[in-house]
């Protein structure tokens, strides 16, 4: 009987191997369960300011802001051409749970050091960008948002080239994207779309070293601040001024990033600066975060500190005093708008720890606790600020969550 | 179905050698990589192998392709393999594998049951490489790296 088994298995291997190359579908899902905690009891924190709500004023215990599900199909049409499509569910700007698109693209592999790609992309960047959604594959609950808060999007409609070049036992990545995209931003007030993205990222790896640096160009238009500017434009010259700096109509939009990470198994370090230009009320904001842990069987503790800093918190605007009476009014108002969008910005020094723990060979639970301290005239990491917060406090959150592979 | 074929005397000796393996010392036998006696590769650095079974390197140093073989996952050589050579638990391989497969790179490699399937992989393609207890290795695999 025992014989008989093991020579049908010599057989099914045979057939396998007889069988490599032709079309074969994968399929492979991830996802996170996850609640938050938020002291700070006047705004949200939420996993990126484009989400509606989170923990602290909405809800004392949040499954939203860490919380989602993906699936992805792998074709291999050839073995050169395949084609992939993902697809997550996760709160939306709306508040609603209804999947979306993450990618769907097509990838011819000229050699197998260079391929093509066309469609919905995966936007490379910072150190874990291509997998920021995928929580099983990092040791922290979410990735330190001093930087990963510096670019929301994660996809981009357009092109990519990949060329992997191997000297000796260093390895050399370079992908350079092209593509546009739009963002949907919470609760309606518009969107924010990104045209005519150029970007080169280089990443090498030796041994247990990566490293990575990107560079990336995009001219952004949101659509959500243009009514405030306009009314601005009705101010003659200073109203103009003040448009055209802190407007966001077809203006630059600058992203670089360095990062390296060093894992030779029992412990890893990790440390990432990234920094965004926006000529707008964006501002130009930079952070970076070193992270450490230390692994021991199924467990590993880490600890994270992380610096967010931005520019042009705030703003005198419109000289009220030189306006007449009628005019002074909104005038005041439009300063006073236009001061509650600049101060939304994250400036925050962010203590974290936390520990994992792989539970089963494809899950894994971790809890983590962070220490914010938001920067002065600054709403830190939070968003739906309600109107008694008070700028430059701080914040202790706490998270923790369940993430799996399938 | 090729099974049912009648099992021949080599067949047979190869089957029970396997069993006996497995059987004497499963987690006490000693890993090493292997490539078939055909593949003109023959020797290979810990690095190599590692970046090879992770992915990170697609050909061998020579410049011809290598194809990864991999144990079945959650089988003990499997994980003594990359705990041994990469310092890898097996969460961490599969943390690795879910880096490239969520950014649409690749796939994780090609897994076979026992080291019976693993030989018959490694005969069939010269650029093939894969790992194996020490004590079954033969005649039809070259040894590159013991650990």
């Amino acid at each position: 009987m025992a014989i008989a088994i093991s020579t049908a298995t010599l057989c099914a291997a045979g057939a396998r191997a007889d069988e490599a190359g032709v079309p074969a579908i994968s399929f492979s899902g991830f996802g996170t369960l996850g609640v938050v905690r938020s002291g700070e009891k006047r705004a949200d924190l939420t996993a990126h300011i484009i989400k509606p709500n989170g923990a602290g004023y909405s809800r004392t215990w949040s499954a939203s802001v860490d919380s989602l599900l993906g699936a992805q199909m792998t074709a291999h049409l050839t073995p050169r051409l395949s084609a992939v499509v993902q697809v997550i569910a996760e709160q939306n700007y709306d508040d609603s749970y209804r999947p979306h698109l993450e990618w769907a693209n097509v990838r011819y592999e000229l050699t197998p050091e260079l391929a093509i790609r066309a469609g919905r992309i995966v936007l490379p960047g910072f150190l874990v960008s291509e997998t920021r959604k995928v929580a099983y594959t990092y040791p922290w609950v979410r990735p330190p948002p001093a930087v990963y808060g510096l670019v929301p999007i994660t996809n981009s409609d357009g092109a990519d080239v990949s060329y992997r070049l191997r000297l000796g036992s260093v390895a050399h990545t370079i992908e350079v994207t092209v593509g546009d995209n739009e963002l949907k931003l919470a609760n309606d007030i518009g969107t924010a779309k990104a045209k005519g993205s150029r970007g080169i990222t280089y990443t090498t790896e030796y041994g247990p070293l990566t490293m990575r640096a990107t560079y990336k160009r995009s001219s952004v238009t949101i659509s959500a601040v243009a009514a405030l500017f306009d009314s601005f434009r009705q101010f003659g010259q200073s109203g103009n001024a003040l448009a055209d700096k802190y407007g966001s109509v077809d203006k630059p939009f600058i992203v670089r990033g360095i990062g390296a990470t060093y894992d030779p198994g029992a412990w890893f370090v990790t440390g990432e600066w990234g920094r965004v230009e926006t000529n707008s009320f964006l501002g130009d904001r930079s952070g970076w975060y070193g992270s450490g842990g230390y692994r021991s069987g199924k467990f590993t503790t880490f600890v994270t500190f992380a610096r967010a800093r931005a520019d042009n918190l705030d703003e005198p605007g419109l000289d009220v005093s030189a306006l007449p009476p009628s005019l002074a009014a909104p005038a005041t108002g439009l300063n006073a708008s236009l001061n509650s969008i600049l101060r939304n910005k994250p400036v925050h020094d962010t203590w974290s720890v936390g520990g994992r723990w792989d539970f089963m060979k494809n899950a894994s639970a971790t809890l983590q606790f962070d220490h914010i301290r938001i920067g002065p005239g600054s709403t830190g990491p939070l968003t739906n600020i309600q109107p008694d917060f008070q700028t430059g406090g701080q914040a202790n959150v706490f998270g923790a969550a369940i993430a799996f592979v399938l | 179905m090729r099974a049912a074929a009648p099992i021949t005397q080599p067949r047979l000796s190869i089957a029970l050698g396997l069993l006996l393996g497995l059987s004497v010392g499963s987690a006490a036998a000693e890993v090493v990589v292997v490539v078939s006696k055909n593949s003109p590769v023959t020797a290979l650095t810990r690095e190599q192998v590692v970046d090879i079974f992770l992915g990170k390197a697609s050909r061998f140093p020579d410049g011809t392709r290598a194809v990864p073989i991999d144990h079945l996952e959650g089988s003990a050589l499997r994980d003594e393999f990359y705990l041994k050579f990469a310092v890898r638990s097996p969460a961490q391989v599969k943390a690795h594998w879910s880096k490239i497969i969520f950014t649409g790179r690749g796939q994780p490699p090609q897994e076979i049951a026992n080291a019976g399937d693993m030989k018959k992989v490694l005969a069939e393609n010269p650029n093939a490489i894969g790992y194996i207890e020490q004590n079954l290795v033969d005649a039809s695999v070259k040894v590159l790296l013991a650990q």
